[in-house]
């Protein structure tokens, strides 16, 4: 009864911030909820036939949703998800209220949910998914998570209480998580090994070679177990390939999917979260026809490699967070051929405040771009990072308007404008192409 | 024009490089590189032989998990007297993040034993514990560096751990903003004969390339016998970095 009470005003609340423009709303109705009854999530979940997909990782987690969602309603399958960042407990509560029906319960097919890698373990007590998808975990705002083998060691505490609980409800004949696992991670490998639960893993054959050249935003070269330096007969990129340990023999466990006929976008990155979104999809009983079909009409979620058009010039928009992602977006783009950047790097609490992550980025061949422009709050400190990759032609712009207009009046008509931005900046970016307001 | 050139030993580089610490490394390099000035980086690690190791001009060590950094200490123990030498010999060096925690005398976590140190800096850290605080945020300081005395200084901290000098030791810098080695006496790093030690994150050298110089000169005295005159590079940048930080601080330069 008391949720019934909670929908109702939470709806009202959600309503009045969208009336008055008051920005991102969009966390507070599940802020109130829990604050109202902290068993609000799991309650809900267990009245309703809804199943759920939970996606976790570092870098991929917008993208990977953004496929699996859009294959499921293509195939006439209805889908709820929670909005990117929105992804605390505040959100995931706040999109299921506001999809409740009158009865307290959620009808839509399935829930998506993309959660913050350090808020998982917390999800993962209130949330019994029926999927659980694992990408990646990656270097990233250092200043609010703190290392990696502490996020790590999290994860494998919730992942064992899963698997336990799994092993009980299925003697129960209950729901139980079927796991989703990036295999060419070590760390990933690391966190799931030993759970009974069902698993599928997924990797790439896309062989990157690197010489001799370690990837400055490798994290986890060194084995999870005996941290031992691990080995790699091939690797895609930063710690991702196909690894073992020669000390104590962990290694790569056999891949269930590492290879598909169409890719809907570009980029290694993506096809690790291609697979993701794949291996997920089949587990929900989608064959492969049905999800190549619906591969065809996918458009880029907003900010991760989407294309706008803006005074009849393309621009496309890569966001680069970390390390990892922008070494990915920075080689794809040159790959594309790339003449014309921009790269934004801002500091504020979405992006991380410490920007010493810049410095761990790798990048060649910079050289063959004709402009580099840098806007931002930390402006600067990336001007600083080009500077001393010894590329001198570069300008910066206090304001991202200008910025973004003096780019597109230096491309030629056929030519893309790219820009990387950190993930307010791409807020900013769109506010300034699309002239709407942020979300 | 001579022909200088410089060797540069990065301590653990595999295990201890996080918070962009390599970016040190990048500015050391270049900077010398744009000068005519031939730079060699050496890993300095388990495999590292004394010779090797007294042939670096430059010493530099990052940060890194606290395990990795365990990793280290055990290794690192091996070569504490040839590095203290080298130290006492004014060997310029730079070691920011947790290395210099592992040059003082001990490290106490919050839980667990303490962890001895090489003893290289007269300093010593203590980790209050998890329900303390962090100490995170820009920094504003004066450098205490004899040569660039009360040059300002801009970085990023964020340590748990709080670093205490020792009665005789000297700070790196003295804090305007932000916490330093232990939010207390604003103090921030350590600074014996040549050698830096900061919390400092940035990375430290790219906003500071005062500092990136004064090692350069330094290194180049040491081995050369002979008081070497850089040549300016243009700072405009590093400049407007650091009068951007100053700014958003509410510091006026």
């Amino acid at each position: 009864m008391v949720n019934l009470v909670i929908i109702f005003f939470g709806k009202i609340i959600s309503k009045f911030f969208r009336f008055f423009n008051l920005g991102d709303g969009s966390t507070w109705p599940g802020h109130i909820a829990l604050g109202a009854n902290k068993n609000f999530i799991n309650q809900v979940l267990k009245k309703s036939k809804t199943k759920v997909i939970i996606v976790a990782g570092t870098n991929g987690k917008t993208t990977t949703s953004s496929l699996i969602t859009h294959v499921l309603k293509e195939n006439s399958k209805s889908v709820i998800q929670n909005k990117s960042g929105a992804n605390l407990l505040n959100g995931i509560a706040s999109t299921i209220l506001l999809h409740c029906n009158n009865a307290g319960k959620l009808h839509a097919d399935f829930a998506i949910f993309e959660i913050d890698e350090n808020v998982l373990p917390l999800i993962l007590k209130e949330i019994t998914p029926d999927y659980l998808v694992l990408l990646n975990l990656f270097r990233d705002q250092l200043d609010r998570y703190g290392e990696i083998n502490t996020i790590a060691a999290k994860w494998k505490d919730a992942l064992n209480v899963i698997a336990r609980d799994a092993s009980i409800k299925q003697s129960q004949k209950n729901k139980k998580t079927i796991f989703i696992l990036n295999a060419d991670d070590p760390q990933i490998t690391f966190i799931a090994e030993n759970s009974s639960a069902k698993t599928k893993y997924f990797g790439c054959s896309d062989v990157s070679i690197r010489h001799n050249n370690t990837d400055h935003s490798a994290d986890s070269n060194h084995c999870p177990k005996c941290r031992n330096k691990l080995t790699y007969l091939e690797k895609t990129f930063s710690h991702l390939g196909n690894w073992r340990c020669n000390k104590c023999g962990f290694k790569r466990p056999k891949l269930d999917l590492n290879n598909f006929p169409v890719y809907p976008l570009p980029g290694i990155y993506n096809k690790y979260n291609t697979h993701a979104a794949v291996l997920t999809l089949q587990a929900t009983g989608l064959s492969e026809i049905n999800i190549v079909n619906s591969f065809r009409s996918f458009l880029p979620a907003f900010g991760r490699q989407e294309i706008l058009t803006y005074k009849n010039k393309k621009v496309q928009i890569f966001l680069s967070k970390n390390p990892t992602s922008f070494n990915q977006s920075f080689q794809t783009i040159s790959d594309l051929g790339a003449k014309t950047l921009l790269l934004v790097l801002n500091d504020r609490i979405p992006d991380g405040r410490d920007v010493s992550w810049i410095w761990d980025t790798d990048i060649p061949r910079i050289g063959n771009f004709k402009h580099v422009l840098i806007s931002g709050d930390r402006a600067f400190d990336m001007a600083l990072r080009i500077y001393y990759e010894d590329y001198k032609n570069l300008t910066t712009y206090d304001d991202l308007s200008r910025a973004i207009n003096a780019g597109i009046s230096l491309i030629d008509d056929n030519e893309t404008f790219f820009i990387l931005p950190t993930y307010s900046a791409m807020l900013d970016v769109r506010k300034v192409l699309t002239g709407k307001k942020i979300l | 024009m001579k022909n200088y050139s410089l060797k540069i030993g990065w301590l653990y580089p595999s295990l201890m490089s996080t918070y962009g610490d390599r970016g040190n490394i990048i500015v050391l390099q270049r900077r010398c590189e744009w000068r005519g000035i031939h730079v060699e980086i050496v890993n300095i690690d388990e495999n590292t032989s004394d010779s090797e190791l007294n042939s670096v001009n430059i010493l530099f060590g990052g940060g890194a998990q606290d395990r990795e950094q365990e990793m280290v200490m055990s290794h690192l123990r091996k070569k504490r007297k040839q590095i203290a030498k080298l130290i006492d010999d004014y060997l310029p060096a730079l070691l920011v993040c947790g290395s210099p925690q592992l040059f003082g005398h001990y490290y106490e976590p919050s839980e667990g034993k303490r962890i001895d140190g090489l003893g290289i800096f007269d300093l010593a850290t203590k980790h209050p514990g998890p329900r303390n605080d962090r100490l995170i945020g820009n920094v504003i300081a004066k450098s205490q560096i004899p040569e660039l005395h009360d040059t300002v200084i801009v970085g990023f901290e964020n340590h748990g751990g709080r670093t205490y000098l020792g009665k005789n030791a000297k700070p790196f810098a003295n804090i305007i903003k932000g916490s330093g080695n232990n939010g207390e006496d604003g103090t921030e790093g350590v600074l014996y004969r040549n050698a830096i030690g900061s919390y400092l994150h940035g990375p430290l050298l790219p906003k500071n390339s005062a500092i990136a110089d004064w090692l350069i000169k330094k290194a180049l005295g040491l081995k050369y016998k002979e008081e070497i005159v850089l040549e300016q590079l243009d700072d405009t940048f590093s400049e407007r970095a650091k009068q951007a930080i100053a700014q958003r601080l509410g510091v006026q330069l």
